[in-house]
Order: structure tokens, then sequence, then C-alpha cells
């Protein structure tokens, strides 16, 4: 006799319509973001111009660009390092279209909320190009807008790089090297390894839920699961935190966390930080002179 | 001999108030293997965590190395050092274990709390990455190495410490079957060079064929057998009754008969 635990229904399932459900959706999006963490790794690792620098020298020079950026006020030199970073994006193997929508679809449309009302007449006044009934667009607003928004975008594109094109264990050694506290930076180790242990449970958790779900549900239990699941991970996250701890005394833990930092710069970092430095005086000079505001 | 460890009377309840440990009494004498055994929730991983000075007993004393055991003596600078120096504890999730920067760094951690220099770490983390053959894995990030990966890097963070005495949480727990192989002729080389290692599992082959002293804890987190795992195994109306093994049906052709059935898997 088969017993009831074994039973089979004869019914035959039903078959799933409409949109994907929140489960699926959410399981989707944290495959996507943990695959997307471990393919920049595989980026990081290959060799291109930004990758085959000294982390440390990457930083600071990137930093440095991003503060000339916005020191620049010419628009034309604005594009000239927004064409840079593509150029170098290029350079490091990094695909240019994804770098180019990855910078416009996060820092473009950021730079463009904030920008906006210094476009309108009652920011900036001057020539009135567009009237939209009460909001009136205006060409000195809309110069500042668009110089505002390259600033961003050139800030954000060399961020991306150095994320891009940086291993996030020799980002943090850079940091420990440049006096960053060992604290913080194993602190920060632990932080992403914690994120992506949770983003793996997450998914999994909505995954089996998904197994056995035959509707994508209400929206009130789902609201209600998700809650209730958030409240488990939390849970979780605090016992992880203590097996950590547990796992780190074990080990001879006493409050500091000293580290081995092997950081080595080559006459390659030594040639990169020269043609930076030539880089940034030519476009602070050629911005004040060739186009004076 | 010389005992390492001397446990009297030791009893452990939870803050929930459920008992995990009732009235041990063992010694664990330098050069032993030894498997604590039992089954899910019978209290083997708090009687480790003890040994490990991680958890501290209710009533009853432990002693190390002829110390006494206590979150007073661990506090005495002197004493923590000499003791996490002589002491190593592999957990039975590598996760919880592996959380530094990158392989090298877990490999590093150890001996850098002990205090020695950049030279001598990195003597030590390039003897034990060669011997454990995980050179390749020392420049990744924990999380992106496999489960026997990340297992392997965990013992290695032990064993640069270079403990006189190994604790090991349910060692074969997820590891594949080449990876419990490597992990036995690890235990095995630990054996010839006359270390202790103290396991917890509920995994009776490799306890078998891993140790040479096995004691069992029951549901009720007390001591019920202590002795060669061969004497140990032939009792098995004992290991029925501590949930060990379990009467499991067979059908041979035509044939049907119930026999004992050890558990090698963790149950969730």
């Amino acid at each position: 006799m088969i017993p009831a635990l074994a039973h089979i229904s004869d019914a035959a399932p039903r078959k799933r319509s409409g949109p994907r459900s929140l489960a699926r959706r959410t399981a989707d999006a944290i495959g996507h973001a943990v695959a997307e963490v471990l393919e920049n790794d595989e980026l990081a690792s290959s060799a291109g111009l930004m990758q085959s620098l000294d982390p440390r020298i990457k930083l600071v020079s990137v930093l440095v660009f991003s503060v000339v950026a916005s020191f620049v006020h010419s628009l034309p030199m604005l594009l000239v390092l927004i064409v840079a970073t593509m150029a170098l994006a290029a350079a490091s193997r990094v695909s240019v279209a994804s770098f180019a929508r990855k910078v416009w679809s996060s820092a473009g449309f950021f730079g463009l909320l904030l920008s906006a009302p210094a476009a309108t007449a009652w920011i900036t006044p001057g020539e009135i190009l567009v009237s939209l009934g009460p909001l009136s667009i205006t060409a000195p607003g809309l110069v500042i807008a668009t110089r505002l928004i390259a600033r961003v975008a050139v800030g954000a594109g060399f961020g991306l790089l150095v994320v891009w094109t940086t291993r996030w264990t020799d980002l943090l050694r850079a940091l420990s090297a440049m006096g960053v506290s060992d604290l913080v930076v194993a602190t920060l180790a632990m932080t992403q390894k914690q994120i992506m242990s949770l983003l793996r449970t997450v998914e999994n958790m909505h995954l089996a839920r998904e197994s056995r779900m035959l509707s994508g549900g209400t929206a009130r239990d789902n609201r209600g699961w998700v809650i209730e699941r958030m409240a488990f991970v939390a849970r979780r996250s605090m016992k992880t935190a203590d097996d950590v701890y547990d796992a780190m005394l074990s080990r001879g833990f006493s409050g500091a966390m000293p580290s081995l930092v092997d950081l080595h710069a080559t006459t390659r970092d030594l040639a990169w930080v020269i043609a930076s430095v030539a880089a940034c005086v030519l476009a602070l000079g050629v911005d004040r002179m060739v186009f004076p505001v | 001999m010389t005992a390492e460890f001397v446990l009297t009377d030791v009893c452990h309840t939870y803050g929930t108030g459920l008992d995990a440990l009732d009235h041990i009494a063992l010694t664990v004498e330098a050069g032993q293997h030894v498997a604590i055994v039992g089954a899910n929730g019978s209290g083997k991983s708090t009687l480790l965590k003890m040994l490990d000075g991680l958890v501290f007993c209710n009533a009853g004393t432990i002693t190390a190395f002829g110390h006494p055991l206590t979150e007073e003596t661990l506090e005495e600078p002197a004493f923590r050092r000499e003791f996490r120096s002589r002491v190593g504890f592999v957990f039975q999730d590598a996760d919880v274990q592996l959380f530094c920067n990158t392989a090298f760094d877990e490999l590093a951690f150890g001996p850098l709390q002990l205090g020695l220099g950049p030279d001598e770490v990195r003597a030590r983390v390039a003897e034990v990455a060669g011997a454990l053959r995980i050179e390749k894995l020392l420049d990744r990030a924990p999380y992106t190495l496999s489960g026997g990966e990340k297992k392997r890097v965990a013992i290695a963070s032990v064993l640069t410490m270079r403990p006189q005495v190994l604790l090991m949480d349910e060692p074969t727990n997820a590891l594949d079957p080449r990876s419990q192989v490597w992990l036995l002729d690890v235990l095995d080389q630990w054996k010839r060079a006359g270390r202790t290692v103290v396991i917890a599992t509920h995994d009776l082959s490799a306890a078998a064929e891993s140790c040479d002293r096995m004691i069992v804890l029951s549901e009720e987190h007390a001591v019920v057998a202590d002795g060669a795992p061969e004497d140990v195994l032939a009792q098995r109306d004992l290991l029925l009754s501590v949930n060990l093994i379990h009467e499991h049906a067979h059908r041979h052709g035509a044939d049907r008969h119930v026999h004992p059935h050890a558990h090698e898997h963790e149950h969730v």
C-alpha cells in the first residue's frame, strides 16, 4: 500500500500563466547580483592597462582625476575627459558599451535629477530656449546642468573603472597599505563575505518557495512572507556574526588585526603617475586658456 | 602519557534552559585520536567548543595542559597565548571560519595574532599551503572558493598555528569523496606526527578509520561508551539506542530483511 506521504496527486499540475512570481524574480535578481560580483573578479584579474597598476596608485590617481574634473568648466574639455574614461575602459578590456550604459544609467540619471532645477529660469535666468507652461529652460541654465551631469559622469566613470579593474581583495590591500586601520579593512572584508553568504541564503529561500508554489501568490501573502524571511535572515546574520567571532577568538584574536600587505610599485606605475600628472595639468591648462570662463 | 584535557563532572545548560552536556567526565591524553560520536543535538559541538575555551561549563571543572580552563584564566594574556597556540579548532561550517580578505590572510591570521614576525608567518603559510596543495588559492577571496576548497583553507588556517591539539567539528561534512580521502590522509599524517586530534562526528566510518578511541554521547547528553572504535561499534544495541544506527529494511531480489544502518550524512 502506498503511504499517504508518498501519494501522488492524480490532478495534472496547473500551468503557470502571467508574469513571473515574486520568488522567481527576487531569486533571479540575487543570482544576477552574485554572478556580477564573481564576473567582476574575473574582469579585474584579466590583463588590461588599469589591472596592471598598483591598486594604491590607481586609487589615488583616479581620485585626483575626479577632483580635477570638478574644476574643469568647459563642456568640450569635459567631453574629452568622458572619452578618456572610455578609452581607459577599452585599454583595460572592459566592454565600452556596458561601461557607458552603467555610467549613464546611474550617474547620468542621478546627475540629471540633481541638475534639472539649475536649467530652469527660476534658478538660472537668461535667454529662454524652451517654455513648457510655467517651466522655462534657459541657455545658461542648460550649460550649467550639462556641465554638472558631465562632471558626475566623469567622476562615476573613473570610479567604475577602479571598481571593475581592481579585485576587492586588492582594493582592501590598497586601503590597508594607505594607512586605513586594519580593523576597518577587516570589517569591510567580513561585510562583503557576509553579504555574499546572505545573498546566497536569500536566493535559496526564494527558490525553495518557488519550487513549492503553483501560483505567484497574492501581494499580501508575498509581503508577509518577505517580512518573515527578513527576520529570519537578520537572526541568522547575528548567529553567524557570533560564530565568526568565536572562530576569531579560537585563532587568538585579541582586538588587533595585523596583516601582511605585499604591494610593490613598478616602473609601469611610475610611468602612469607621470602621464596622469601631465594629463591633469594639460586638462586644467587647456580649460583655463582655450575656454576661459 | 600526559593528560592534555581533564573534564570532571562537567555540565552545561544553554541560556534557554536546554541541557547540552550532562555530568561529563573524560581525559584526553597527548597523542590520542579521539572521536566524539552522537546523534544531532547530543552535545558534541558544545563539548568541542568547551575544549577550545569558547563555551564554559555551568558545573564541574576543565583543565587544559594542567591549568584550569575558565573565562577568567583565558583573560590572562600569557595563558591565552599559550592555550591558543596549542589548540586549533576547525569549525563545522568553513564559511564561519573564513573571515579574512584572502586565503593568504586566513592562513596568516593565526600566526600574526600569536605575534610572529612577517618572515616566519610567510614561511608557515608557504609550508602549509604547499602541504595542503592550496598555493593557487592563496590570492583568492574565500567567498569565491568551492565547498571543498573552503574546507582545505579552513584547516590550513589552523595548521599554520602549529597546534598541539586539533579539534574538528564534523570534518567530513559537505565534503565530496575525494576531499574526504584527502582529509583522512591529513589526519593520518597528524597522527604519525604524534599530535592530538579530537573530532566530533556522526560519520561512524570516518571516526573508525581515523581514530583510536571513540566516545559516544547519548541523546540525553551523557557519555555512554568510551573505548576502542572496534569495541564501541560492536555494541549494536547501544548504537541503536543513541540513534547512531537504525534498523533499515533492504530488499535483495525476492528477500527483504532488516539490519542496522549508520547515519553518514547530516540529517537537516
